[in-house]
């Protein structure tokens, strides 16, 4: 049991240690890569300093920013469709013993096929390009989305359900107050996966078939040997799919299993 | 994002209904009982015969669908031409060889990163962050270092397996409870026996958790790496397909699809899965 006084004290030292120690191996890191250019000297385009890395994105703004702004907008159209699609058939897959067994062998097999080995398919079926890219995501996120849901519609307990069929709700608001809340924990955990793939997803497809976006812009400019734009590319890459993560769908996964989670039978 | 640690997270009788659903879904992938190995065949069929339904009375160019027989004919091809064999063989080859790098280094470095609990707390986000740069975003840097080469594809195999093998296999050693390293020591245990008698089986589950995971992404990252740097390499699987989607073969590009489906059915079922449920058995559930 903390005291009051140690509640008081407590979260400005460890809010700044959890802030602080983390940076300490991005740091270290920055040290080497600072000292071994300066010690050995490489040419630009095989390795430049992380001061023109870090500058990389501010000298070519418009484009930066144009690139990273066509990769997202990709992403979200493709993880929107691919999170109501996964929902909506993972719920009736869990609702009903018939779909779940008509989909669950060929959803193992799509799954481990998924994302990138469709490229080369879905090139040919919507020519390069944002259809095409949008597909990819889909592919990438629809299975993990799909197989989650259909996880936690099985994880309800059966007596909730019952329970509000006997005080004579419907079928249809069963599944919206009960089974749909009840897994919740679940669905936010595949659609935190599912675009986590997707992102992967979209740098593959358009590193292929796009003539824009993240992916698309990283190989263009290593025809120009711009190792500082390729650097600076793959970092914000990691960066974007970590917002998204962290601060954006791990809150909201968070905030959904204290809200709706453990659902678990009474003890 | 995806490194996550094992399930742990749930209470213990919510992994009990967890273990349950999962059973259940297993028994119908007909992964148990030779009975349901037609039911789990069926969906398969069925979607065989809606293709060829929907080819049949469409009759789309060839480069856009071609039957399902065109598709098998071009499988028969690969193979009596010894493409297929060969690129199996090579594409399958460089996966094991990711493998044994990225575990031969990354699990004992892994194991180092979990024995200090500040230093494991320190390196967990930049473990995050290198992983959320998918292997495929350094492609054209590795080129410009390696050309298009070998140690291009291997590299970001290598990359792309190495985060998830290092973060499950230090969260393996972070999560063993600590009495069981407290009353080996009341008992007289040194470092290394601690070491090699609980940290390192303690931690297996996980690190085997990790690896499933990292073979998974190695398996993409290979394929993507092969579509890349295909050409001079002699082929691979990856290669296979986008190869075929410039010469607008389609019905080698569905082989290869199916077979990449299929090669990595056999990798996750036959070998994966059977190990880490043995690892798990034996090692596993230590609450």
């Amino acid at each position: 049991m903390t005291s009051i006084a140690d509640a008081y004290t407590e979260p400005l030292a460890t809010k700044l240690k959890r802030w602080l120690v983390p940076v300490i191996p991005f740091l270290l890191l920055l040290g080497i890569w600072a000292s071994a250019v300066a010690i050995y000297d490489p040419p630009i385009g095989t390795l430049p300093g992380p001061d023109l890395v870090g500058r990389a994105p501010f000298a070519n703004s418009e484009q930066y920013l144009s690139n990273i702004w066509a990769s997202i907008q990709r992403l979200v159209a493709g993880f929107v469709v691919a999170a109501t699609s996964g929902i909506v058939v993972g719920v009736a897959a869990g609702l009903n013993k018939r779909i779940a067994e008509f989909l669950g062998p060929l959803t193992t097999f799509m799954s481990a096929l998924s994302g990138i080995a469709w490229i080369p398919l879905a090139v040919a079926w919507f020519g390069p390009g944002t259809g095409m890219v949008v597909f990819i995501v889909w592919n990438a996120a629809f299975f993990l989305i799909f197989s989650n849901t259909m996880l936690g519609v099985r994880l309800v307990p059966k007596v909730l359900e019952n329970g509000m069929l006997t005080m004579g709700a419907s079928r249809l608001q069963v599944i919206l107050q009960v089974t749909i809340p009840g897994s919740m924990p679940y669905i936010m955990s595949g659609l935190r996966s599912g675009l986590g793939f997707g992102w992967r997803a979209v740098i593959a497809a358009e590193l292929v078939g796009a003539a824009s976006g993240l992916g698309y812009w990283i190989f263009e400019q290593r025809d120009f040997s711009r190792m500082d734009n390729i650097i600076a590319a793959a970092l914000t890459i990691g960066v974007i799919g970590m917002v998204m993560d962290r601060w954006l769908l791990a809150r909201l996964e968070r905030r959904t299993i204290e809200r709706w989670g453990l659902v678990g039978t009474d003890e | 994002m995806t490194v996550r640690p094992p399930p742990t997270t749930a209470t213990g009788k919510d992994l009990g209904a967890v273990r349950a659903a999962q059973g259940e879904t297993r028994a119908f992938l007909g992964l148990s009982g030779a009975g349901s190995v037609f039911r789990s065949l069926l969906p398969f069929a069925v979607v065989i015969v809606a293709w060829w339904i929907i080819w049949a009375v469409f009759r789309p160019p060839e480069i856009i669908l071609v039957s399902p027989a065109r598709v098998f004919q071009s499988l028969i091809e690969t193979v009596v031409e010894g493409t297929l064999p060969a690129y199996i063989n090579l594409s399958l080859a460089r996966l094991g060889f990711g493998t044994l790098v990225a575990v031969g280094l990354g699990v004992p470095f892994g194991w180092l990163l979990g024995l200090d609990e500040s230093v494991a707390s320190s390196v967990e986000p930049m473990l995050r962050f290198f992983n959320a740069v998918s292997g495929i975003a350094w492609l054209p840097a590795m080129i410009i270092w390696f050309g298009f080469t070998e140690t291009t594809v291997q590299a970001i195999i290598i990359y792309t397996m190495a985060f998830p093998v290092v973060f499950n296999a230090m969260i393996g050693v972070r999560t063993i409870p600590r009495r069981y390293r407290d009353a080996c020591r009341t008992m007289g245990a040194g470092n290394f026996r601690i070491i090699r008698d609980v940290y390192m089986p303690g931690s297996f589950p996980s690190v085997m958790t990790g690896l499933r995971l990292g073979i998974g992404f190695g398996w993409r990252a290979l394929i993507a790496g092969e579509f890349v740097v295909g050409t001079s390499i002699g082929g691979g699987l990856g290669f296979l397909i986008f190869d075929a989607r410039t010469q607008g073969d389609i019905g080698r590009v569905m082989a290869g699809m199916i077979l990449l489906g299929v090669l990595w059915l056999i990798v996750d079922r036959l070998i994966l899965r059977p190990v880490e449920e043995y690892t798990n058995q034996r090692w596993g559930a230590v609450q």
